[in-house]
């Protein structure tokens, strides 16, 4: 009989478990989207709002001192007389950057959020890569941040999934140190996709505005486990001493009715409070339940919520 | 319902409850569970806490269970129980005692110990015949109340309203309680077998016996159940109060028989020494009060009896020459009032047959005609001298001799007047002269009254008395009065004839007449002052002629008689202490007349107001059920097998709780 909450999965360890080949070829079809238009150091695969180097026309412009003389649309200085630009639609690279929670609370419930993360990693880094995003991962936690940054390319799958194996859930969270150093590290823009459960005792707050206004288009997707959603229907009752798993911090409980209720009340005041952070400085929230299945999410929901198109 | 310990039960509650509570509070047995983060939990405890301070408890089905079973528990040894009426159907009979220990006032609300055997008397018949419909048949019921002697108040009947108008009827004596009799009643109307050993037999189910009482049965060790269920209900309470008289005696002192000593004794059944105030009263005027103290009484272990304090109290003598009503009473208030009192009826006076022999004038027959007297006749002096001879003087209680001088003076009580009779010591040796009464000693019973001043004597006889004749009365030239007082004679001699004086003219005439003749006649006369108890018959000899006879009850209420023949006149039984006053008119001489019977308790059974708590019938020992005890039904089992099936609920809750 199983533990309250103790995963009884197998970490992955092959990388072929933490993304199955028909997920891949699912997600060979769809490509990371973001509202905004990314400038990039490399041309990608994307319009840009940049007007620039490309072969779809946009515009045209007047010349002015200085401009690159082979985008002088001649035809026009023959009828017009005058020197015009013409203007391209330029396609840039999207930097896609993941930063994982990999606290020891992470790796908790069934199935275990901490896998879930890294599954979900895998899949959104997959298809960063094979659209040929710039994609850089985080891992963090209280022993600091572990980077694999500027990946580009689908050759580069199998080094990003040994990197998601080796990850560990271990430590506190140390979020806000983590956000800090992934702000001031960031290189140009794109979109940031922070895989935690958020349920951080010194707050989420301080971490988030870090990555406020700092061009990147933050997704924040709050990774919880069925026992901490539906801690009653999951099975937990009596008299219980809960013990955090990472500090150790006691809260002694009689499971009632009434208990429960408090909990979900307070799950989602928390939750909600979360989500009108994240709005309220141009990020997105959504909560995923860990046992969903990683092939709806990834098709269906977060298609639906524009991150993937 | 009722709580037979309802204490222990407290205790064990108070015991066990606050600790579990407590533990609860303090120390709840809670496992481990590790969870990803408390931060949610800690916020819904601290909003739970705020809202109710014993969330802890809250919908914890277990305490809730536990708190239930030990409440259970606790109300189990508290032995509950609930009136379950009379179940049984069948014949039910039942015994209430009646006596005189009945009327002690030893209860809570200070009502007679009976009217409380009444009340729950009543109730029972109510319990037994109020079931309704679902109730199914309640069976007959039959009451006996008994004291000395026990007398069916309701024959077996299914009506309440016979049986409960039967209780009403139920009143208090002062009998003693005997319950043979009441038994004897009880199975005539539930047996009809007797068997080879000449026994008594219960026919079918015996009846079942209801004994309310307070167990102070004086005829208890020679009884025996015969198979009867008896059901004893006790009333009184543990420690009453009372001080009875417990014995009472009237006499008469040899040398003054017109006084009388009045002794009484008195019995403590306290546990605690006690002084009283012991009044005598005579005809209901109180004459004196002695304070007496009277010992603990105390309980003889080895006896297995409990033992009064006694003492006794003695009145200094009084004078009371005439019939009375002797009351003596114990003035503390106690329990039991009707044994303070005790009372005696010395005899009224009896009524003399006297001789006058051969009066020379009219003047003392006149004088002796105007008396009470049973009888006067009017003897010659030959006819007297025949008496002598045949000594049939004693037929008379008085003989007056009018100047006759016999040859001898036989033994009897004589007033002579006149010439000197023949006894020795008188001495007389002539005729004295005029003479004046100088002193009179009038402590002497004749001479009570008797007012000689204005006497002028002619001529007497001239007496040189002995030193053992007394002289009443001083002349101025010798002895006018003298008695002489000798074992067998009494006389009383007046040395003149009347004639020769003014004193047929006087009144003391009259007076020392009638006191000499009183005492001459009721010298030597014992007092003998009988008691009647409650229960006894009284019995009287009253004049042939005696008409229109009345008894007058101690209650005031008085009772006509028609005994066939007045001589022989009996009534009975005697229920209530205190006196019975007999009237009647005499036809003879159409005077009413009246005796007193005095009635007293004088019985340390009664007096004894101890409940007995087990009352033995042979070897069946019957435990009292105190007074408001009814038939009930235990509800203890119930409540404990209440608690185990909660254990039982509580064990698997928490097995399930313990299973995530």
């Amino acid at each position: 009989m199983s533990q309250f909450g103790v995963p009884t999965e197998t970490p992955p360890r092959r990388v072929d478990e933490l993304i199955s080949s028909e997920l891949m070829a699912k997600l060979n079809q769809v490509d990371v989207f973001s509202k905004k238009i990314f400038a990039g150091k490399l041309q990608g695969e994307r319009r840009s709002k940049k007007r620039g180097q490309s072969v779809e026309f946009a515009d045209y412009r007047h010349y002015t001192h200085g401009d690159d003389l082979r985008f002088v649309d001649w035809n026009i200085f023959a009828r017009l007389d005058k020197l015009f630009i013409k203007m391209f639609l330029e396609e840039e690279d999207l930097s896609l950057v993941i930063a994982i929670d990999s606290s020891k609370s992470m790796h908790w419930g069934n199935p275990s959020k901490f896998i879930y993360a890294q599954k979900l990693a895998m899949a959104l880094g997959y298809i960063g890569l094979v659209n040929q995003n710039r994609v850089s991962l985080f891992s963090f936690n209280s022993g600091g941040l572990l980077p694999l940054t500027n990946l580009r390319g689908g050759r580069r799958v199998q080094e990003m999934g040994a990197w998601l194996l080796k990850l560990e859930a271990e430590g506190g969270s140390g979020f806000d140190d983590a956000m800090r150093s992934i702000s001031m590290t960031r290189q140009g823009k794109g979109v940031m996709l922070i895989l935690s459960d958020f349920l951080f005792k010194e707050g989420y707050e301080k971490g988030l505005r870090y990555l406020a206004g700092g061009g990147y288009d933050t997704f924040c997707m709050q990774l919880l486990s069925p026992e901490e959603i539906d801690p009653g229907a999951a099975g937990l009752q009596g008299d219980l001493r809960l013990t955090d798993i990472e500090d150790d911090d006691v809260a002694e409980v009689t499971v009632s009715g009434a208990l429960l209720k408090k909990y979900k009340d307070n799950l989602n005041a928390y939750c909600g409070k979360l989500r009108e952070f994240c709005v309220r400085r141009g990020m997105m929230h959504m909560t995923i339940d860990s046992k969903t299945d990683l092939n709806v999410l990834l098709m269906d929901y977060l298609r639906k919520r524009g991150l993937l198109r | 319902m009722t709580w037979l310990t309802p204490l222990t039960g407290l205790i064990l509650a108070a015991a066990v409850i606050p600790p579990l509570v407590l533990l609860y509070f303090l120390k709840l047995r809670r496992r481990t569970q590790k969870i990803a983060c408390t931060i949610l939990w800690q916020r819904s405890i601290e909003d739970l806490q705020a809202n109710a301070p014993f969330q802890k408890l809250r919908r914890n089905i277990l305490l809730l269970l536990q708190l239930l079973a030990l409440i259970l528990l606790a109300l189990s040894v508290m032995q509950p129980q609930v009136r379950a009426g009379d179940l049984t159907g069948g014949k039910t009979i039942f015994l209430i005692d009646h006596s005189a220990s009945m009327n002690a006032t030893d209860t809570a609300d200070g009502r007679p110990r009976l009217e409380h055997a009444k009340d729950l008397l009543r109730e029972r018949i109510e319990a037994r015949y109020s079931r309704g419909l679902l109730g199914g048949d309640p069976g007959e019921s039959m009451i006996i109340a008994f004291s000395d002697r026990a007398e069916i108040v309701a024959r077996f009947t299914s009506s309440r309203q016979q049986l409960l108008r039967a209780v009403d009827r139920i009143q208090p004596t002062h009998g003693e309680t005997k319950i043979e009799q009441a038994l004897e009643l009880a199975r005539a109307y539930t047996t009809n077998i007797v068997d080879e050993m000449g026994e008594a037999r219960p026919t079918g189910e015996p009846a079942d016996l209801e004994l309310y009482s307070d167990g102070q049965i004086a005829d208890l060790n020679r009884q025996v159940l015969r198979g009867e269920t008896l059901i004893y209900h006790a009333f009184g309470s543990d420690a009453p109060d009372n001080v009875a008289i417990a014995a009472m005696s009237v006499e008469r002192p040899f040398a003054r028989p017109t006084f009388i000593e009045v002794f009484a004794s008195l019995v403590n059944f306290n546990e605690n020494p006690v002084t009283c105030d012991v009044q005598v009263s005579v005809d209901g005027t109180a004459l004196g009060i002695r304070t007496i103290e009277i010992p603990a009484g105390r309980f003889d272990e080895a006896a297995d009896l409990f033992i009064p304090g006694r003492n006794n109290v003695v009145f200094a003598p009084f004078e009371q020459p005439r019939g009375a009503v002797i009351e003596v009473a114990n003035l503390r208030s106690d329990d039991l009032g009707l044994d303070n009192v005790a009372q005696l009826s010395i005899p009224p006076a009896k009524r003399l047959e006297v001789a006058l022999v051969a009066p020379k004038s009219f003047v003392i027959r006149s004088a002796l005609e105007g008396m009470p007297l049973e009888r006067l006749d009017v003897l010659t002096a030959r006819q007297f001298d025949e008496l002598v001879e045949h000594q049939q003087t004693d037929r008379y209680d008085v003989i007056v001799l009018d100047s006759h001088v016999p040859e001898t003076m036989p033994n009897g009580r004589y007033l002579v007047f006149g010439d000197a009779p023949p006894v020795d010591g008188l001495n007389a040796y002539g005729e004295g002269g005029r003479q004046l009464i100088l002193n009179v000693r009038d402590e002497h019973p004749a001479m009570r009254y008797v007012d000689l001043n204005n006497l002028i004597i002619q001529s007497f006889t001239a007496l040189q008395p002995d030193d053992d004749v007394r002289i009443l009365a001083e002349g101025s030239a010798g002895p006018a009065i003298v008695a002489v007082d000798r074992s067998g004679l009494n006389m009383i001699y007046v040395t003149n004839d009347v004639l020769d004086s003014n004193w047929p003219m006087l009144t003391s005439f009259i007076t020392f007449v009638f006191n000499a003749v009183e005492h001459l006649g009721h010298i030597g006369e014992s007092l003998v002052s009988e008691s009647l108890r409650p229960g006894e018959a009284l019995t009287a000899r009253l004049p042939a002629g005696a008409q229109d006879i009345e008894l007058t009850l101690p209650t005031g209420r008085s009772e006509r008689l028609t005994p066939p023949d007045p001589t022989q006149m009996s009534w009975g039984p005697i229920r209530l202490t205190g006196p019975h006053v007999l009237s009647w008119t005499d036809a003879a001489r159409g005077e009413r007349e009246t005796r007193a019977h005095a009635v007293n308790l004088f019985s340390e059974t009664e007096g004894n107001l101890r409940v007995v708590e087990e009352l033995s019938f042979g070897e069946d020992r019957i435990a009292g059920r105190r007074a408001g005890d009814g038939r009930y039904t235990a509800l203890w089992p119930y409540a404990l097998l209440l608690c185990l099936m909660l254990l039982m609920i509580e064990w698997w809750v928490y097995h399930r709780k313990m299973t995530i």
